[in-house]
């Protein structure tokens, strides 16, 4: 790649500036002893401190937190299964309209698809609460996944599998070493990219909470009526940075397995 | 693939680990016996102390959540699929929820604190008898302004706010039945006009103030006047306390051609669980003590007259938030109009906020 212009670099640094700089002004406040972020009066923990004492506000925490996991560990499993199968459809037509259909879904608006499993939850007699929202950020997160891994599948070579079946690999072994070890950085993409969304989704949550179930952007959407303390800033702020290691550590795994690929193979 | 095992179980043992934390928190937070209920109130609208303090009296564990608005409310219970025992609704969505059959009658035998409540609050249009609703907090609409921006004008008419040195100061609350409101006290109509010559002379006249108008917006009202972005706003008496309690400076009015008398009240959704936990709960919250302490926190005026005695008499005895009763008089309460009518005020609203873009 070409160096940067120092004119190019100047736009960068602009554009992340102003990209991250509501961010650092919620930060910033969080420490601030005045009440408000209307000024700042002084350095404060105290409201680091309200976080870990507020019971209820900790368990709507871990609740987001197991939901996330949760969810896109099982959507994970789904979606890398259908894109499989996606990508062994051998009519053209029919891929095409399975991948539409999950196209669909993706940029379809989260207030339907919620407002859809409010209807298909009572309806059909579900108790609105963990059940009710761990189903339906699974449901959003597969389509996503698929998006994810697909590129991976296709670019894999046909070949791989021939050379595969004729040394006498079966189904099951292709799949668990040949296919998955493929295409394990696209599965890790995916399961990171649903962790995200199940973790910042409000509205398809907003229709499914219920019965004192209850996930972060719910709560923190229905204590801003009587305008935001600064608990949330700490909050905010903490989830900041358990993010900012998250994408770190991601970034990590990524360096060591995009050097194995090649050792990869002599492992099998 | 042994990787991705791994990572796998990894995840299953750390939400594992979580769930049971969780589990353990609850438990130790949640009392054993007395069975538990679920409270369902708008965010920030209660001390959190007294949820605890409930629990250690009565042995009910509490599992409270919160709405941001009357409808979002209202769907959930409608919908089904939820057990709310206490929910804290304004008037006129009791008044729907009524006709929608989703409430659960009040059994007064077993609310004795209810002879707390100023008898003024009680038997009111949309209620009558307090069949279904109990009183929680209440308040007016009426201006909040700051007189060191504005060279010590002052307030006294809803005219006042059509004063042309006041361009681009006002803020107006995003809410139909508030502005239009605001437009019909201003001609001397009733808030609950239904005549469609009326309702248009309000708009009109409303439009004539669009010069002054800075903004049309929601909770950040509270913020922008404490930051002094704006010099006055049309907000509701809870939001002008809020306003108050960071910066002194600002001061509310209620015109005097009258305004919005507002209350939120608990109920007990058809859905409830534990119809008993619920009324211990509304009659724990209905003692003078507990109320009084739940005023201090939330800053609405409350509606309890022991309370009121036991509070600090310069918030009581401040005719701003607890208007004496002649001023009362001047005061409406929003009646239910009826979806078509109430069309009818939203779309005006819109035209008016459409025209402000000229």
């Amino acid at each position: 790649m070409a160096k940067l212009s120092k004119s190019a670099k100047l736009y960068l640094v602009v554009v992340f500036a102003i990209l991250y700089a509501p961010i650092f002004y919620l930060i910033f406040y969080s420490f601030n002893s005045g009440g408000t972020m209307s000024s700042f009066e002084g350095f404060t923990l105290e409201h680091y401190g309200a976080v870990f004492n507020d019971t209820r506000l900790l368990i709507i925490l871990m609740n987001t937190i197991i939901i996330a996991l949760l969810s896109s560990l099982i959507s994970t499993a789904i979606g890398v299964l259908g894109a499989i199968g996606i990508v062994f459809l051998r009519n053209r037509k029919t891929r095409n309209a399975v991948l539409s259909l999950n196209t669909i879904l993706i940029v379809s608006p989260d207030v339907i698809i919620g407002a859809s499993f409010l209807i298909l939850f009572t309806m059909i007699g579900v108790k609105l609460g963990f059940a009710s929202v761990l189903i339906s950020h699974i449901a959003f997160s597969i389509p996503i996944v698929v998006i994810m891994v697909l590129p991976k599948l296709q670019e894999m070579s046909g070949s791989l599998i021939d050379a595969a079946t004729d040394l006498g690999a079966s189904k099951r072994d292709i799949l668990t070493r040949v296919i998955i070890p493929y295409i394990k950085p696209g599965i890790f993409a995916g399961f990171f990219l649903a962790l995200t969304y199940s973790l910042d989704d409000f509205a398809v949550t907003f229709f499914v909470t219920g019965n004192g179930f209850s996930t972060l952007s719910i709560e923190i959407y229905s204590m801003a009526r009587a305008g935001i303390t600064l608990t949330i800033n700490a909050l905010s702020a903490l989830i900041f940075v358990v993010t900012l290691g998250l994408v770190l550590g991601y970034y990590f795994f990524n360096q060591r397995a995009g050097q194995t690929p090649g050792t990869g193979g002599a492992k099998l | 693939m042994k990787e991705i095992v791994r990572a796998a179980i990894a995840i299953l043992l750390v939400s594992a680990i979580l769930l049971y934390v969780v589990n353990a928190m609850e438990k130790s937070s949640a009392t054993i016996g007395g069975g538990s209920i679920s409270v369902y109130n708008w965010g920030e609208y209660i001390d959190p102390e007294l949820i605890d303090q409930f629990e250690e009296e009565t042995n009910i564990s509490v599992v409270y959540e919160t709405f941001d608005s009357n409808e979002s409310m209202m769907t959930k219970i409608e919908q089904g699929g939820t057990t709310y025992d206490v929910a804290m609704p304004s008037e006129y969505a009791i008044e729907k929820m009524k006709e929608n059959d989703l409430l659960h009658p009040m059994d007064h035998e077993l609310l004795p604190n209810l002879e707390n409540i100023d008898p003024y609050f009680l038997d009111l249009p949309f209620d009558p008898g307090n069949e279904y609703s109990i009183p929680y907090f209440w308040g007016t609409v009426g201006i909040a302004f700051n007189p060191t921006l504005l060279e010590g004008q002052t307030f006294e008419s809803w005219d006042d706010l059509w004063n042309p040195t006041l361009e681009q100061e006002v803020i107006l609350v995003d809410s139909a039945r508030e502005v239009i409101g605001m437009g019909l006290n201003s001609l001397g109509y009733s808030l609950n006009s239904t005549d469609m010559g009326e309702l248009r002379e309000a708009t009109d006249k409303l439009k004539t103030m669009g010069p002054n108008v800075k903004a049309i917006i929601g909770d950040e009202i509270v913020e922008m006047m404490r930051r002094e972005e704006a010099a006055v706003a049309v907000t509701w008496s809870g939001q002008a306390a809020d306003m108050m309690w960071i910066n002194e400076d600002i001061d509310y009015v209620v015109p005097e051609e009258g305004s919005n008398l507002w209350f939120d009240n608990m109920v007990i959704p058809k859905t409830a669980g534990n119809v008993e936990g619920a009324h211990a709960f509304i009659n724990f919250m209905l003692d003078a003590e507990v109320a009084a302490q739940n005023a201090d926190y939330v800053g609405y005026s409350t509606p309890n007259e022991e309370a009121i005695a036991l509070m600090d008499p310069e918030v009581t005895g401040d005719e701003r938030f607890y208007p004496p009763e002649e001023l009362r008089e001047r005061l409406e309460v929003y009646e239910n109009l009826g979806l078509e009518m109430l069309g009818i005020y939203n779309e005006l609203f819109l035209e008016f906020k459409m025209d402000m873009e000229n």
